[in-house]
């Protein structure tokens, strides 16, 4: 008995992962596993069926005892293909497994097809810049980036309760310091306000949040203003290292366009860069610029959306 | 304490151009050392600082790998140890992590080993945490913080779900963020003691043993993403440009 097995901690992006997994399921004509761990979160799933692991402790604490719980499906179920949702903590997961289980791992996934006797796996090359396809035989383990598949609504599947001894793991948890930040709504924004370098202080960030505000979408930012600054929170980072996002609209602010960044806003429909320098390289990935100084442009765009 | 720190000497990706038919041009293009790995560097230079001991920096890579090799040696890195992987040979994540391991056994007596959230070209995330595993090494994966105090390493570790304080023993693996540290730039002093440091030079062959995964990893296509935009300045006044600005986006049916 073999199958496509998928999984995600993350409760958005678990359906889409399965509905990837669907797709390469049935692509190989295997049955579509999507793996829970601890609880059933997520209710619907397109198809196949759900296998949900339960040990002695939280598995889902700890790398090592997710790793462990899936391995264990792994090796039930035949996973010909394992795909994990492309999060810090999936990614562990999935180079866990895959050394665990010896089997190659493919990285940011975008899309995935089967050739022959391996799986196919587009993704980002140099800073996406390129597009490269890559491939790893039979069975193996991909990451999928978040937005590349949408989740289809589904219906109510048959969950199979595994228990495992729950594995062991070398780190203790000492402290919690910071429990999940508020969602932002980034990822499913449909037209997002996006701030960099340009902003002088934190305080500036609120011309930002006004425009976001009028015009209806969520605010975000590059890489500078979550990690280093501390400015925005890390869930509304944008970019390579941060989400990838797909709006309708997407509005790049006193953002410079480094590659690392324009990998993350690519799949936007319309971009829109603001910047005081012409020379920025936002312009060239932009469909409308308005070369100018934010601290004008801005309070002069929410006034008129304000004013209908 | 004995400190192995990884880096990759990335293809400059700012730097890198297509030919006519969009594939990248990588005989002869700029690397350097992946952004993210100097954060490794630094982070494995002030562990040094603190406790005493051995870096060795660790890397795979074709020969202009040299440079990034020099570069960590000059911030503080005790020796170099280069596995030489042209990038047409370059294996694939778990093959690189079953590189680093068997070079890592070699060196000896290692307490822990120090890397970056994922390199720049492909930021795949995966090395860490696999050789982690071959080394049978516990995995402290996105650390903002770390401290090591009589034999544990403690990190702060930041996935999106929060920040939680987690402690091991050593040795361990771990992996830290652009926010852990801030990379020194090395003195010239520095650069030129570090130019005569020995490199030891390891071909793949001499680490391949009969357990090495073989997972049919290919790159099959590499070709450059278009970028098809508009790329239309609206010129004015900063209310001239918005109104502008606002008919336009009326127009594409996104507001």
């Amino acid at each position: 008995m073999k199958s496509v097995l998928s999984y995600s901690e993350d409760v958005g992006l678990a359906g889409e992962v399965s509905a990837a997994g669907v797709e390469v399921a049935n692509a190989l004509g295997l049955e579509a596993i999507a793996i829970e761990l601890d609880v059933v979160s997520v209710g619907l799933r397109p198809s196949g069926r759900v296998v949900l692991v339960q040990g002695g402790k939280t598995l889902e604490d700890d790398t090592d005892l997710a790793a462990a719980s899936i391995v264990e499906v792994a090796k039930a179920k035949g996973s010909q293909v394992l795909l994990v949702g492309d999060t810090r903590f999936g990614r562990v997961v999935a180079a866990k497994v895959a050394a665990r289980l010896r089997m190659g791992s493919l990285g940011n996934g975008k899309k995935l097809r089967v050739v022959g006797e391996s799986l196919v796996v587009t993704r980002d090359a140099y800073g996406g810049k390129f597009l490269a396809d890559v491939a790893s035989k039979l069975p193996c383990v991909a990451l999928v980036q978040p937005g590349s598949y949408s989740a289809s609504e589904g219906a109510a599947v048959p969950v199979e309760t595994i228990t495992v001894t729950a594995g062991e793991t070398k780190i203790v948890v000492k402290e919690t310091k910071q429990g999940r930040q508020a969602e932002a709504g980034i990822k499913s924004a449909t037209v997002i306000v996006s701030a960099g370098r340009g902003f002088a202080k934190k305080d500036d960030l609120l011309l930002a949040s006004d425009l976001a505000k009028a015009i209806g979408g969520a605010l975000g930012g590059s890489r500078p203003l979550s990690s280093d600054l501390g400015w925005l929170g890390e869930d509304q980072q944008i970019g390579l290292t941060g989400a990838y996002v797909h709006p309708k609209l997407y509005i790049a602010v006193g953002i410079s366009g480094q590659l690392q960044h324009v990998a993350g806003i690519k799949d936007s429909k319309v971009i829109v860069a603001i910047n005081n320098d012409k020379q920025a390289p936002i312009f060239q990935v932009a469909d409308y610029g308005i070369v100018g100084d934010l601290y004008e442009v801005l309070p002069a765009l929410t006034k008129l959306l304000k004013n209908g | 304490m004995n400190i192995v720190v990884l880096l990759k000497n990335a293809v400059d990706e700012a730097e890198l151009r297509a030919d006519p038919s969009g594939h990248p041009i990588l005989k002869g293009a700029a690397t350097k050392m992946s952004n993210f790995d100097k954060n490794g560097v630094e982070e494995a230079v002030r562990q040094k600082e603190e406790h005493g001991g051995t870096i060795t920096v660790l890397t795979l890579g074709g020969a202009d790998s040299k440079k990034a090799i020099r570069e960590a040696m000059a911030m503080g890195g005790t020796k170099g140890v280069h596995i030489l992987a042209e990038p047409e040979a370059a294996p694939d994540s778990l093959g690189t992590a079953y590189y680093l391991a068997k070079a890592i056994k070699r060196i000896g007596e290692v307490d822990l080993v120090v890397c970056s959230e994922g390199a720049s070209d492909t930021y795949q995330g995966q090395v860490g945490a696999m050789l982690a595993e071959l080394l049978d090494m516990p995995f402290l994966a996105y650390a903002k913080k770390v401290e090591v105090v009589g034999g544990k390493i403690r990190c702060e570790q930041g996935f999106e779900r929060g920040v939680r304080v987690l402690e091991t023993k050593l040795p361990a693996v771990v992996s830290v963020l652009s926010e852990t540290n801030v990379p020194r730039y090395p003195t010239l002093l520095q650069v030129m003691v570090a130019s005569k440091k020995a490199i030891e030079d390891v071909q793949l062959s001499a680490l391949k043993e009969s357990d090495y995964p073989e997972t049919g990893f290919e790159v099959v296509a590499l070709t450059i993403q278009p970028v098809n935009r508009k790329r239309l300045i609206l010129e004015g006044q900063p209310e001239e440009a918005a109104k502008k600005l606002l008919m336009a986006l009326k127009q594409e049916g996104v507001l």
